[in-house]
Order: C-alpha cells, then structure tokens, then sequence
C-alpha cells in the first residue's frame, strides 16, 4: 500500500482551524476544509469576507496564528519550500510585468518554478495556446486588454502543472467574454485532474465551477457541501420578489399573516418573501399586496439557489 | 540558489528595459558634472593662466631697494610684466591712456627713507580695466612694501638700542632685502586631496550611487505595487532570497553606474583617481553602504513614491554633507559625525588614492564605509516594515 499516493489521491490541500488576527481583531476564525484532487472548491462570499486572506495563509504570504496547512502531504508555512512547489497561485490583483512579453512572464515564473530548457519551452507554448496568446506571446503586456492580462495572470500560475491551482476572484473586472473564457479554462483543468481552490462573490460561478462550495462570513465558514446539499439547508423554500409603489408597509403586515409565508423583508421599493411552495402561494399574495394598497410592478418568483442560502444562513444578501 | 540569480537577471533585464536607471545613473550625473566644472572654473584646466601685464613706473630713487621692487616686479615667474618708464608727473595719464594695468611712481629718497626709519610714500595707480593681473600686481608690491617696511623697524629699534647709523643702515638694508628666515611652501595634505574637477567627478558619482541603488532595493515596493510580490513570495524560494536578490541587483547597478562615472568622468574632465584596483574597492564598499541604506527606507515606507522622496532627501543629504558639491568645513562632533558619511569617505578615499594612496592607505575609509553597510543592514532588521502592512 503506498501511502504517498493514496494522501495525493485523497486529499490535495487540507487546512485545518486556520485563525488570523490583526490586533484585536480576528479576520479568520476556525476555518477547516479539504480539497481533493480532481475537485474544484468554492470559497463564496461577500468582500471582506475573509477569502482573501484564508487564500493568502495556504499561499503562505502570511502566518496563520493557529490551525495548519499540508498541500500535497506538505506542510505549508511561511519557509516552507517543498510545499510551495504543488501549487500556483493566480492572485485576485494582476501579477505580471508589463515591460516582459508575455512569453517572458511566463519563462520568468517557470524558472523560479524550477522549470527548464526544453521542458519550459514545450510548456510555455502550451499554456499560451490554452490562454488564447501564442499570437501575442511577444509582445510587451503593457499593451494587452485586460481580459488579455487575466488570461496571463492564469497561465503563469498553472505553468508548472500544480497539484493544486489557487484562484482569488480571477474574474473581477473582466469582461463577459474574456470571463467565459476563464470559466473553461478552470473547468479544463479540473477534468485534466488539477484541484482548483476558487475564491468568488459571484454566485453563478460557484454554482457552474464547484463541486463543493464552502460559504464564507465574517471570517467563519457557516455552510459547507455541494451546492444542493446547500440548497437544501434553506428548508426547500422560495423566495418571491414584489416590486411595485404604493403602501408597502401594510402590504408587508398582511402578508406576514398568510398561511406558509415564513420571512417578510420590506425595502423601500418592494417585499422579499421566504415561503413554502412559491408557485402554489403566488396568487393569495398579489391578491392579498393588492387590497393592502400596494400596486404591483412586478412579480418574480425564485427558486432556492446559493444566494438564497446565504440570505438563509446570514440574514443579508450576498452583494450587501 | 538558481532561483536568486533568475530574480537578479530579471530585474536587471526590467532595469535595463525601463531605461530610468540610464538616465538618473548616467546621464544625469554627467551633465550635472559638466555644468558644475562650467559654474566652478575653466572647463580644461585648474589653473588660471594670467596674461603678460605693462607697468608704467617712475623712480627717481637712485638707491637699493627702488631698483629692488622695479626689477621684482620685472621678473614675476607667475607672468610676463613690461615695465615702461616715463616721468613721475606723466605715471597717472600714461597708465590709463595706455591701458597699462598699474603705475607706480617711487620717490626720489625712497631707498634712504627706508633704511632711515622715515615714512615713505609709494603711489600706485590702477588701470581702468582692473583685471585679475593688477590685482596680482598691487599684491606683489604690497608684499615687497612690508619687506622693506621690515627694515625701517629694525632700524628704528636699532636706534633706540644705541647702535652708531652706520651699523643702522647696514641692518636696515639687510632686512629689507634679505630673504625672510621663515617661508611658507605648497604641499599636499597627508590624506590626499581631489583637484576641483576631480572632486566633483567623485562628488557626483558618490551622490547619485545613492539614488542609482534604489532601483534595486526599493523595487521590492514596485513588485509589492504591482502585485508581483504576492507571485515570487507563493514561489519556491527563500524570502529572504527574493530580498537578497533585489539588494544584489541595487549593488550590481550602483558598482557599474559608478564605476561609469569615474571612468567616463576621468576622460572627459582629465582628472586620475590612482590605481583602479583602490578605485575598484572604494567603489564596491561605497555601493554596499549605499544599498544596505536602501533596506531601511524600503521598510519605512508604504509606496514607492515615499520611497523616491525619501530616497532623493537621504541621497541630498548625504551628498551634499559628503562634499558631493563643495567641501563642508566642520570642527567637532559634527566634524567626527560627517566623517562617517559614506560618500565622505569615498571622496575621502578616492582623493588618498590620486595622491598616489594604496589599499592600506584606504583602509580607514573602507572601513568607514562597511560598518556603514553592516550597521545600516542590522538597522534595516530592526525597524518595522511599514510597507507589508499597506
């Protein structure tokens, strides 16, 4: 039996009651999770959240003050050099030199990866044709769209073919197409057996990458599982928006008092609804809105999904 | 190990590519030298040369020491001087119709008046176009008057010590144009000194070492900005490789760019520095104290903007109080304070090594200048980074 290979095979990343502190306050508090190879892993959250930095512990950018890291059965601390070596990391700010080419950022951080001579030659042309640049790999970055730039920032960190691929938000501030274009490139790469740790505030990515997604709050992980497991802890219940003017408050006040409504939130512009068979209850609420005094603009009916969820486990919506 | 030379070679390559290292290394402190040779003196030599001047004189002096000053002021080393004789009552008009640059006009019983004790006036006249070689000639007879006023003193207290007038004017005349006992030579400082161009040649170079340094060290907040820090602190190296590399990088540039500058300094301003092998060293340890001083401003500040004023205020200050642009006279602690300047010192040693200095005779400004470098790089351990906090 050997070990060794059954440890890569079961686990590529285990992190184990990571805390982190800045004075007085704590950032991170008791973070546990597991990654295994082939799996892409979801941290969701809003900013702030903590991702950022429970992302910059496994990186070993900085000390936890409590828990432990082992990558790839190594343990990972701010010295550790074997452990560095099993995974890339794509920060959520662009790391590149906008005076190399492309093709030279990526030789640059494949050196330091310990890669060489033919071996990065081969792979550099590769990760440019995978990242959609081979055509512009000689050109200085700073001449590069942003989108192109996302791209490299990627590439550089899966050049070395890592057990484990960080991601922090890689999406942020790119444009739709060059978004869809990441989002392959990460599930390519879970199919070609690279575990992936993908931090993100955009629920749909989560739900499309993930194979399990942990959700993220002020600095604690206050759901873990796939993403029906998820779904399944808000009771399996809708959400019905209303929007429309009129007298939202009494409309809110008869509405709570409907049989299988559980949740009234009133905003200024309409109600948010948590209740038991949306489709069943739809009509009774725009009747019962309606002779409260509120008119109707429209009406929309959600079905559980992770924002739901995390509405569910933390009483604010995930872009607030 | 291969890891630190990939970092040196690409940030030399960065370097090199952005090309402000050629301008604020280079460029820069070569026409800064250029100008200051211009505003500081004659652009091809130290020396003034001063042109052949005319004097129009009148003696009606018969005796010694008349005869004295003319033929003194006839054969001045420092320059060619024609003496033209006219009527005492023409001296005046004749030296500024002529253009002559002085005119003297001796009385009649001036050699007797001297050796006599008596008050003698001599009466000058200065051409209208005073130029530097009247200046030099009222010096040369100013100095020949206190001469022979010498021997009016000796015979005064000569006199009144009861000696007979013949012994008097014999004393008298031998004062008077004897050679002084005590003499004043030129000679040259036990620790060397730089001609004018030499110590700006070094002055420059030595200043903006500071400033060529921090495009090593202080890119450290360029790759923090950038976000490239985060990229080679996930890689596997050492931090304290990447550190290493970035100081390694500042030292490369600093030796190379001041190594330039004396060299290209030297050729264009004729200045020597002595043997390259002394050169060589001063300039390895003034670019190690220069680049371990950067580690502290890199841990001070947050961006690299900070990093550039407080890099050009230490570069200024240094400098200048090493005599990067003029030489700064102190006298105490301050003086014992200036002295631990490492551009002080390697102009200091640079100026031991042109008066001819060997290795053992830079020692003190080699040493000066490491514990510079070892203090500042332990100081640089101790302060906090304020930087990985931003």
């Amino acid at each position: 039996m050997t070990t060794g290979l059954q440890i890569q095979r079961a686990e590529v990343l285990g992190a184990e009651g990571l805390v982190k502190k800045y004075g007085n306050r704590t950032v991170v508090e008791d973070v546990s999770f597991q990654i295994r190879s082939g799996e892409t892993y979801g941290l969701l959250g809003p900013n702030g959240a903590g991702k950022t930095t429970i992302i910059s512990m496994v990186a070993g950018l900085i000390p936890a003050d409590a828990g432990s890291i082992r990558i790839a059965g190594e343990v990972m601390a701010p010295s550790s050099i074997r452990a560095r070596r099993h995974f890339g990391l794509v920060p959520q700010e662009l790391a590149i030199y906008p005076d190399l080419t492309a093709k030279e950022n990526l030789r640059f951080f494949g050196k330091l990866q310990g890669m060489g001579g033919q071996e990065l030659k081969l792979r550099t042309a590769e990760v440019l044709e995978l990242i959609g640049l081979a055509d512009r790999a000689g050109e200085q970055t700073k001449k590069f769209s942003g989108g192109m730039k996302r791209r490299l920032n990627i590439g550089i960190g899966l050049l070395h073919r890592p057990t484990l691929l960080i991601l922090d938000e890689p999406t942020v501030g790119v444009d739709p197409q060059s978004r869809n274009s990441i989002l392959e490139s990460v599930e390519v790469l879970a199919t070609e057996g690279m575990a992936v740790l993908y931090t993100t505030h955009y629920m749909e990515e989560a739900e499309r990458l993930c194979n399990r997604i942990a959700i993220i709050d002020v600095g604690r992980i206050q759901a873990e599982g796939t993403r029906n497991e998820l779904v399944e802890l808000t009771g399996g219940v809708d959400r019905i928006d209303l929007r429309g003017s009129g007298d939202v408050a009494s409309a809110s006040a008869a509405l709570r008092l409907l049989p299988g409504v559980q949740k009234v939130d009133a905003g200024s512009s309409g109600i948010i609804l948590t209740v038991h068979n949306g489709p069943g209850l739809l009509a009774p609420i725009v009747e019962r809105a309606g002779s409260a005094g509120m008119a109707l603009t429209a009406v929309e009916i959600v079905r559980p999904d992770l924002e739901s969820v995390f509405l569910h486990l933390t009483g604010k919506a995930l872009r607030d | 190990m291969r890891g630190l030379w990939t970092m040196v070679a690409n940030d030399l390559r960065l370097r090199i590519r952005d090309k402000s290292v050629f301008i604020f290394s280079l460029i820069v402190p070569l026409a800064l030298m250029g100008v200051l040779n211009l505003s500081f003196g004659s652009f091809g030599t130290d020396s003034v040369e001063l042109k052949p001047a005319v004097v129009v004189a009148n003696s009606g002096d018969g005796g010694q020491l008349g005869s004295a000053l003319l033929e003194t002021l006839d054969t001045l080393p420092v320059m060619e001087v024609t003496i033209r004789t006219v009527p005492a009552g023409d001296v005046s008009r004749e030296t500024k119709d002529s253009g002559a640059d002085l005119g003297i006009v001796l009385p009649a019983d001036f050699t007797t008046a001297v050796t006599a004790g008596r008050p003698v006036a001599v009466q000058l006249v200065q051409g209208d176009a005073a130029r530097m070689e009247t200046n030099v000639l009222v010096s040369v007879v100013d100095g020949l008057l206190e001469q022979f006023s010498a021997g009016t003193v000796t015979a005064t207290a000569g006199e009144r010590a009861g000696l007979p007038h013949q012994v008097l004017g014999d004393l008298a005349r031998q004062t008077a144009s004897g050679t002084p006992a005590l003499s004043l030579s030129e000679g040259q400082a036990a620790s060397g000194q730089l001609s004018l161009k030499g110590s700006l040649v070094a002055g420059q170079a030595g200043l903006f070492l500071l400033f060529t340094v921090g495009f090593g060290v202080l890119g450290l907040l360029a790759e923090r900005e950038g976000g490239t820090l985060a990229r080679l602190q996930s890689a596997p190296v050492t931090r304290g490789s990447i550190v290493t590399a970035k100081a390694l990088v500042g030292f490369i540039l600093g030796v190379a760019a001041t190594a330039v500058l004396l060299g290209v300094g030297s050729l264009l301003f004729g200045v020597s520095f002595g043997s390259p092998a002394v050169v060589a060293l001063l300039v390895l340890a003034v670019a190690a104290a220069a680049t371990s001083l950067t580690f502290i401003v890199a841990r001070l500040v947050r961006t690299a903007e900070q990093a550039n004023i407080a890099q050009s205020i230490l570069g200024m200050v240094l400098g200048i109080a090493g005599g990067a642009f003029f030489p700064i006279q102190t006298s105490g602690f301050l003086a014992g304070l200036m002295d631990l300047n490492p551009v002080a010192a390697f102009i200091r040693g640079l100026g031991i090594s042109a008066g001819g200095g060997g290795v053992a005779d830079v020692a003190v400004p080699l040493v000066i200048m490491l514990g510079f470098a070892a203090v500042a790089a332990l100081a640089s351990r101790l302060v906090p980074d304020r930087g990985s906090r931003g």
